[in-house]
């Protein structure tokens, strides 16, 4: 997949962003550094400052024991920021869940979540239910993070997540997961290197065919491109019934 | 997990594909974009795949099983249950549309009470339960509970009920109940119950007007099934087994008929016995059936008086007489609805004299012990009336969708009667002419949505499960009659069982494994049956025809409709749509007379008639047929309605007319020896009313023009052996010569027989099966291809019933049209059965030929073609298509993609099996109003305004099935495990579809057995069809034609 | 078809009344200035008739096909039978002014320009139904075989897509022959004008100035083009014919068609060059440089033609009987005794049988009698597509549907919408550019007095 301007837009946003979180938590300190050690309001906050106190040893830091907690980590932290962060691309989510931070720091295979792909036409989301089978074992300290807040508030009022659908394709369109997860193919290969986002948008990937034709992610050209390179059937009704 | 866990699971689901295809009534562009999973998520549930769960189907008595093919806890589509030993994995139409219940526009949201402005206002389930136990109260006794038969559960609770609140009385109704076959058994048998007849491998069946396989048959899918597999031709007994038929008209079963008496309706009993006198002559001495007892009985009728008040040749009946002796295994049918005169006791019980005489009790009859389940009588309804008028009914229920005011005839005064009490509680889910008229509306769940049970015969128990959260605010019966019981005070409900209605049933399943049953749909076990004997009371029956009232020169046949039933099902869209089996009308009332009556009355098909009985008139739109009587006129009974969105007719100012008439209002409230219901009892008179109504139907002509289709062949010539008649090429030769327009050939074929040029193959012998050959499946799908998917249709079983007609529509979300739509031709299904009546002749048409019927008095050469796309291999639709939308597949299939049409029509122009259908609007919108579009298949695409569409051999399921079976690891499915939606239906196993690749494949064991009488659809244009047909086996029997 | 043999056409050809070159100017320019209350009154009939078809294809584009009369099985309709009509009318055109010309039949002359200017118009209105028809319009850009991302092709099989390249080529092809005709024209038209006018022609007449040279190049481009476009007279129909030879519907599938359809074509064609330009002269006084002579030899063809179409019509039903074929036979016999027997006779009638009052000079001169004669065959031609098309499809092989149609007004209203459409065309062109061919016309009065002073 070459390079294509999408990407450099992509790279810039994503170093803006960095860099605007940066300067947000710079900025916070800067007001309760007017005279005394700065002082951490939350783990993340603790996190960072104990970043910055590594880098310079002589920054007086003080870290109330309630923030001096390891968790949520400072990776979690990172994450939800970035995934919060509508300056980047894809929609912003109700609950600002990393994919980066669970399939790529902590290696959960896609299947775990998203059950019976390798059964189903569709791509399963995973329940509140299954979220929270993980993080009601986590210590309250993880609250401070928003978004655990909301998936908390939704699985006590029982209610329904609403995701913002960013993969979709037309009524006419019978995409089936199962037939390309048994053939092995990987999630990446459509969806990109979901594991590196934190917030998820649909990567730009374009076909060029002889004719000096794009067919453009997720049209129909680009899936038979794939498809003949990889031998797959090219019958119509395949995927139009 | 058990089931109880998954109900409560189902309570806080968020359906999310529920909401995309709720709003499948907009164009796609306006769906929602969201994904909404589950809260939790059921493990039995994988969105994407469906779950099945058994139940019972509640259209009919029958009781047949079902499996309701739910998705994403929404039920998209209901499917006989294999397991269940009445239907054994068949549905008849009527169960095949039952899911639209669930999803009808119509529907009660919520409780209604009649507020003092007379319209009816929302109210909540515990003020409208308080107010009525309050009413209830008050009425001291004066109750009364009319509905539906129910199942044993909910029927003992009501009684429990009844008598907790102070007593009052309960009436079962059922329009077409069998009360005199129950008093004639009682009478005969001396047990009060209804018999069970059981046709496997009869070799005689005589029907006396009962329409066994006509969807308003005692047990249709059961004896359809029965019967074509006693008449399988494969086997030697097949071949040898007969069906006589006896009645007016020439409905479905006389279709399939060997043999069609027309006796003058009401004398089937005395026709009945002397048949029986014959046997029993002919009988030897000591065999079952020549008890001694008999002889007074039968004493008075000779062939020949018979044959007098019969209008049944004398030999005829001797002939009959004779079979019956003769025959290993036979069976006489006792009359149905249409039939049921005021001496309904006698005839049924002459009848069941005949069975006596042909040894069938305890073989292929069997008597059930007298069962403990209430039972309907109209006797009951009849003082129920009486005592309405009186006064001393203070508060009516009426449940289970019994609509009096639309069944009852005029003269019965129930409307008048239902004005004098107090408080009419309705429990009707949708609305009808009865709920209209109740003071409170408490509605019902639908039977997709509630628990019960069903037991339809010893042995047999069935059980009833939701399988959908209830989609409006309403409450089983069950529930809303303890809620009232509570409502009404402790010293009421402590009576009465604690806790919902669903406990009740499960409280009744409690001696068995509630699990293991849910997953079967019921118990099923043998049944115990009474080995009767005959009853003295057997004398005291006089044999006599009943007196008709009025005296008008018309018999007035009142005829359940195949698919409407007793006019519940004309508020299914799907049903009203499907053209009925014989005429091919749908939507709309007519009168069948014969086409002599019509010459005389100088009537054209569609002149409006005025039919007059002393009871009322009414005007109806004429059906001339060959096939029914002079001295008969036959209307039938299920439309008229006035209200309901289908059921009626809605007119542009939002009132709605009555679609159709209603046949029940012109006739007498009248009763047979024994209080029954009587329906044959009124004559009428007959003229033109000079006005025409356009009738919807959907066939023009039954004349094949001595074309291949709906072929025939004679037992005869089947029995030669060789290669089929029609075989590829000896086809040639046939086409060749074709039948020049003097139709001095085809007048040389007589009917039935195989026409001349089709001898032409039986010079070679020694060949194979060259049909077989035809198929040449590597040529008509890619080589490498492991598939080429095919049908064989044995038109000899088709009995035209439509079910799979019902099945495709529903599976392949093909829209509903409406009326108006169907006179323009513009009727969508994606499958019709073609009705052709003998060979036909080309003959010269006149310049407006109207529409045509071939049908003879006495004669039954009818042939039910299913007529469907036949995926040819080389496939004209396919070439003309500018910008490949319909193309050939891989595996064979003609496919056809919607989004790729842009539509030229060419494609159809071009098909000369004419199967393919036009989008003309956006049937999408128009044909889904809330909350239907949740029971759109979501496999399926809606189509959209403008594109074609034809039938795929439901792709959808072909492809999940190789998906799933590469999941488990094979390389192709199992034969077999791929079902289309019209072949798993089909009552009668008439489809077979598979891969013509695979040797060993039901499809072509089934088109290898049928060799000798195979043949394609129009062979002569070589179009190379996947589906082969087998002709229809013309047995002889003796011809009656006047 | 064969046109007459070039000798004796040009044999035929006897000096036309001579007026003086710059009375010929005038005579054919007088037609271009000055609009009368009564152009403007039938211009707005034509173009009301337009708008009001306009309005009815954008509800049918909105609501769906279903408004029209289409009926199963008959899915073709009273759009297609108007699609055949115009291509039919394209005809005369390109005959007249390509192979007439080849066989130098001088009389066209007088004819050549409106009847090549009717082929542009007939054509634009046909090619407007191919849109019409199909029921998803906005996805009708399918059928071009242009390379896309979906990496899908066209289907080169389907008759419909030779249609699609037939009429475009077709199109071209007059176009640019009648342009090349009108620039000597156009250049007499620019010197006599003012204004925008000049301004116009000064741009179309692409500098022409009359010398030599510029006549001889012009001759030879005029003789190519005719050589091009004469084997489309008979290919384009052709293509249309097969649309329904191609098919296995009873009744379309027979070799005859596409001679049978060319045959056809013309004599529309001709039929309705009469039509027109019997008011035209009428009208604007030009009896002296379109003759009863032309109208004569005109009547001839006509003639000519009626007798191909008429024996076809004999030689279907006869193939018909021969051919043994029931479903076939059935179809025919319904056809002339079936549901739509009256457009049979009308077709007949007006095709076949009025014509052969032809064989008399005295009604091939008798220009009332030829200008009714031309309006029936117009009449009787549409009739013939009505026929073959819906006749065809109510009687297939299936008995069980067989069906009829009925138009319904919204289609009627297109189809009236298409002659207004073509009409507001041929009444601009009146107004815009010279109605004969000058150049030409004084090119035979050169030739005439050459004849005269050898004599």
């Amino acid at each position: 997949m070459k390079p294509s301007p999408l990407h450099a837009l992509v790279a810039a946003l994503g170093a803006l962003g960095v860099f605007s979180l940066w300067t947000g938590l710079g900025a916070s300190r800067v007001e309760a550094a007017d005279d005394g050690p700065l002082v951490a309001h939350s783990v993340c906050e603790a996190h960072e400052l104990e970043a910055r106190k590594a880098a310079d040893p002589s920054l007086q830091i003080e870290i109330p024991q309630e923030f001096a907690s390891p968790w949520p980590s400072r990776a979690a932290c990172l994450s939800h920021t970035a995934a919060e962060d509508a300056s980047t691309p894809g929609p912003v989510q109700p609950i600002p869940f990393s994919h980066k931070h669970h399939a790529g720091l902590f290696q959960i295979d896609c299947q775990y979540c998203h059950t019976g792909t390798d059964r189903s036409r569709a791509a399963g989301v995973p329940s509140v239910q299954l979220c929270m089978g993980c993080h009601s074992q986590f210590p309250p300290t993880y609250d401070e993070l928003a978004g655990i807040r909301t998936l908390k508030q939704h699985w006590e009022e029982k209610k329904t997540i609403e995701w913002e659908q960013i993969y979709r394709l037309p009524e006419y369109v019978k995409f089936q997961h199962r037939a390309h997860v048994q053939r092995g193919v990987a999630c990446q290969t459509c969806h990109g290197p979901i594991e590196e986002m934190d917030k998820v948008y649909m990567t730009s990937d374009t076909v060029w065919w002889p004719w000096l034709l794009p067919a453009h992610k997720p049209e129909m050209g680009w899936c038979i491109d794939c498809h003949r390179r990889n031998g797959a059937t090219q019958d119509c009704q395949a995927c139009h019934y | 997990m058990s089931e109880i866990d998954r109900r409560e699971f189902l309570k806080i689901v968020g359906v999310g594909a529920g909401a995309a295809a709720a709003a499948g009534c907009y164009r796609y562009s306006e769906l929602p974009e969201k994904l909404i999973p589950y809260v939790i998520q059921d493990e039995e549930i994988i969105p994407g795949l469906p779950v099945i769960y058994a139940s019972t189907c509640q259209e009919c008595s029958a009781g047949c099983g079902v499996h309701v093919r739910t998705r994403e806890s929404r039920p998209i589509k209901l499917e006989g249950n294999p397991q269940h030993p009445i239907n054994r994995g068949s549905l008849c139409a009527r169960g095949q549309a039952g899911i639209g219940r669930t999803y009808h526009p119509d529907r009660y949201v919520g409780p209604l009470q009649r507020g003092s402005d007379g319209a009816f206002a929302k109210t909540t389930w515990d003020d409208a339960q308080h107010t009525v136990a309050a009413r209830i109260a008050a009425a001291q006794g004066k109750v009364a509970v009319l509905g539906a038969p129910t199942g044993p559960a909910l029927s003992r609770l009501i009684d429990a009920w009844l008598a907790a609140v102070g007593g009052g009385s309960r009436v079962v109704y059922e329009p077409f109940a069998r009360e005199a076959l129950r008093e004639a058994t009682s009478a005969v048998f001396g047990v009060a119950s209804e018999p069970i007849f059981d046709l496997e491998g009869c070799d005689l069946v005589i029907d006396f007007g009962a329409d066994s396989v006509g969807g308003s048959g005692r047990s249709p899918v059961e004896h359809a099934r029965q019967l074509m597999a006693a008449r399988d031709v494969a086997k030697e007994e097949g071949r040898a087994s007969r069906l006589v038929y006896v009645g007016p008209r020439l409905d479905e079963t006389a279709s399939v008929a060997d043999e069609w008496l027309p006796a003058k309706p009401g004398s089937e009993g005395v026709l009945a016995l002397a048949v029986a006198r014959v046997a029993f002559e002919t009988r030897s001495k000591g065999a079952p059936g020549s008890e001694a007892s008999l002889q007074g009985v039968l004493a008075g009728f000779s062939p020949e008086s018979a044959a007098e008040r019969t209008g049944v040749s004398a030999d005829a009946i001797r002939r009959l007489g004779r079979a019956v002796a003769a025959a290993k295994k036979a069976v006489a049918l006792p009359p149905g609805v249409a039939l049921t005169s005021r001496r309904a006791v006698a005839t049924n019980a002459a009848v069941l004299v005949l069975d006596v005489v042909a040894g069938a009790v305890g073989t292929s009859l069997h008597i059930p012990p007298a069962t403990e389940t209430r039972v309907a009588s109209f006797r009951d309804a009849v003082k129920l009336i009486d005592a309405m008028k009186s006064g001393d009914v203070k508060v009516l229920l009426v449940h289970g969708g019994a609509n009096p005011v639309h069944t009852l005839p005029p003269d019965s005064g129930f409307t008048a009667a239902l004005e004098k009490v107090g408080t009419v509680v309705s429990f009707a889910s949708l609305p009808d002419e009865t709920s209209e008229r109740a003071h409170f509306v408490l509605p019902d769940h639908t039977p997709l949505e509630s628990w019960g049970d069903a037991a339809p015969r010893p042995g047999v128990r069935s059980l009833v499960q939701p399988t959908i959260r209830p989609l409006f605010d309403t409450q089983a019966l069950g529930d809303s009659l303890l809620g009232i019981a509570r409502a009404m005070g402790d010293g009421v409900a402590g009576s009465l069982p604690a806790g919902s209605f669903r406990g009740v049933v499960e409280s009744a399943w409690s001696g068995t494994s509630l699990r293991a049953a849910l997953e079967r749909g019921g118990e099923f076990g043998e049944g115990s049956y009474a080995s009767p004997s005959l009853s003295a009371s057997l004398a005291r029956i006089e044999w006599r025809e009943p007196q008709l009232e009025g005296e008008g020169e018309f018999v007035l046949l009142p005829v359940p409709s195949p698919l409407l039933g007793d006019g519940s099902g004309a508020h299914l869209p799907w049903l009203q749509e499907t053209p009925d089996p014989i005429t091919k009308i749908t939507w709309q009332s007519w009168a069948e007379i014969s086409e002599r009556a019509a010459a005389s009355l100088g009537v054209r098909p569609g002149d409006v008639l005025k039919v007059e009985t002393p009871f009322g008139s009414l005007e109806v739109p004429v059906w001339p047929r060959g096939g029914i009587r002079d001295d008969v006129i036959a209307v039938a009974i299920g439309q008229g309605h006035t209200v309901g969105r289908y059921a009626a007719v809605q007119t542009p100012d939002g009132s709605s007319a009555p679609r159709g008439v209603n046949v029940i209002s012109v006739l007498p409230s009248l009763t047979d020896e024994a209080g029954g219901r009587a329906w044959l009892a009124a004559k009428a008179r007959v003229r033109a009313a000079g006005r025409f109504e356009r009738l919807p139907f959907t066939q023009e002509t039954d004349d094949k023009r001595g074309r291949m289709l709906g072929e025939a062949i004679s037992l005869v010539a089947l029995a030669e052996g060789g290669p089929s008649p029609w075989a590829p090429n000896q086809a040639a030769a046939v086409v060749d010569h074709g039948t020049p327009i003097t139709g001095a050939a085809a007048a040389a074929t007589p009917l039935g027989e195989v026409a001349p040029g089709e001898h032409a193959g039986e010079g070679d012998k020694h060949h194979e099966p060259e049909i077989l050959r035809a198929y040449d499946a590597v040529a008509d799908s890619l080589p490498t291809d492991p598939f080429r998917w095919g049908m064989t249709i044995d038109v000899d079983r088709c009995t035209g019933c439509s079910a799979c007609v019902v099945a495709c529509s529903i599976e392949n979300n093909v829209p509903i049209v409406g009326e108006t739509q169907v006179k323009r031709a513009r009727i969508m299904s994606w499958l019709r059965i073609e009705r052709y009546v003998g060979t036909g002749e080309p003959t010269l048409q006149p310049a407006r030929p109207g529409p045509q019927n071939h049908e003879e008095l006495g004669k039954t050469d009818v042939r039910n073609s299913p007529m469907l796309c036949q995926h040819c291999g080389a496939a004209p639709c396919e070439p003309v298509c500018p910008v490949l939308a319909t193309y050939h597949s891989p595996s064979g299939l003609n496919g056809m993609i919607y989004n790729r049409c842009i539509g030229t029509r060419y494609c159809s122009n071009n098909c000369p099996y004419k199967v393919r259908r036009f989008n003309w609007y956006d049937y999408q919108i128009e044909t889904w109003p809330q909350p239907q579009p949740l029971m759109l298949n979501p496999d399926v695409t809606v189509r959209a305004q403008g594109v074609m569409e034809k039938c795929t051999f439901c792709i959808q399921r072909i492809q999940a099935g190789r998906l799933l079976a590469k999941t488990e690891g094979n390389a192709t499915p199992a034969d077999g495990a791929v079902k289309t939606a019209c072949q798993q239906t089909c009552p009668t196993g008439a489809i077979h579809f598979g891969n013509l690749k695979d040797e060993k494949s039901e499809v072509r064991e089934a088109a290898a057995q049928g060799a000798g009488r195979a043949y394609h659809a129009l062979h002569d244009l070589n179009t190379r069809p996947a589906i082969t047909y087998l002709a229809r086996v013309r047995r002889e029997g003796e011809d009656h034609s006047a | 078809m064969t046109p007459p043999p070039a000798e004796p056409v040009a044999a035929l050809i006897r000096p036309p009344p001579v007026a003086r070159d710059s009375q010929v100017n005038r005579d054919l320019l007088r037609v271009m200035d000055g609009v009368s209350v009564g152009y403007f009154g039938v211009l707005a009939l034509a173009l009301g008739f337009m708008f009001a078809a306009g309005g009815v294809w954008i509800y049918q584009v909105y609501k769906g096909l279903g408004i029209a009369g289409y009926a199963h099985p008959i899915f073709w309709g009273s759009y297609i039978v108007t699609f055949v009509f115009w291509v039919g009318i394209a005809h005369a055109g390109t005959l007249i002014s390509a192979i007439l010309y080849l066989f130098r039949a001088k009389w066209r002359n007088a004819i050549n320009r409106s009847a090549e200017a009717m082929t542009v118009f007939a054509v634009l209105t046909a090619a407007q139904f191919l849109g019409i028809h199909v029921g998803r319009i906005w996805k009708s850009y399918f059928i071009l075989p242009y390379p896309n991302q979906r990496a899908l092709w066209v289907n080169f099989k389907s008759p419909l897509l030779w249609d699609t390249f037939a009429i475009t080529t077709y199109a071209t092809i007059s176009i640019v022959f009648f342009y090349v005709g009108l620039i000597p024209d156009l250049a007499i038209a620019r010197d006599r004008s003012t204004g925008w006018r000049r301004a116009l022609y000064t741009v179309l007449s692409l500098g022409w100035e009359g010398t030599s040279r510029q006549w001889k190049s012009h001759n030879r481009t005029v003789l190519h083009l005719s050589g091009l476009a004469t084997p489309l007279v008979l290919s384009v129909h052709s293509v249309v014919s097969w649309d329904f030879a191609m098919s296995i519907v009873p009744t379309w599938h027979a070799t005859i068609f596409a001679p049978y359809f060319v045959a056809g074509a013309i004599f529309s064609g001709f039929a309705m060059v009469l039509t027109m330009m019997i008011p035209v002269r009428r009208i604007y006084g030009l009896e002296h440089i379109i003759t009863d002579y032309h109208f004569e030899n005109m009547s001839r063809f006509l003639l000519l033609t009626s007798l191909i179409v008429g024996y076809a019509y004999c030689a279907e039903y006869f193939i018909a009987w021969y051919s043994g074929v029931e479903a076939e036979q059935t179809s025919f016999w319904s056809r002339a005794f079936g549901p739509y027997w009256i457009s049979t006779w009308v077709m007949i009638s007006c095709n076949a049988i009025f014509p052969q009052i032809l064989w008399f000079k005295k009604a091939r001169t008798h220009v009332p009698t030829l200008f009714v004669l031309s309006v029936l065959i117009n009449i009787g031609m549409w009739f013939e597509r009505y026929v073959i098309i819906i006749g065809g499809l109510s009687r297939e092989y299936d008995p069980a549907v067989w069906g009829t149609y009925t138009p319904q007004w919204t289609e009627l209203i297109i189809v009236a919408g298409s002659f207004g459409f073509f009409c507001q065309f041929f009444l601009m062109f009146l107004k815009v550019f010279p109605v004969v061919a000058i150049a030409e016309v004084k090119e035979i009065e050169i030739h005439a007095r050459a004849h005269g002073e050898g004599h």
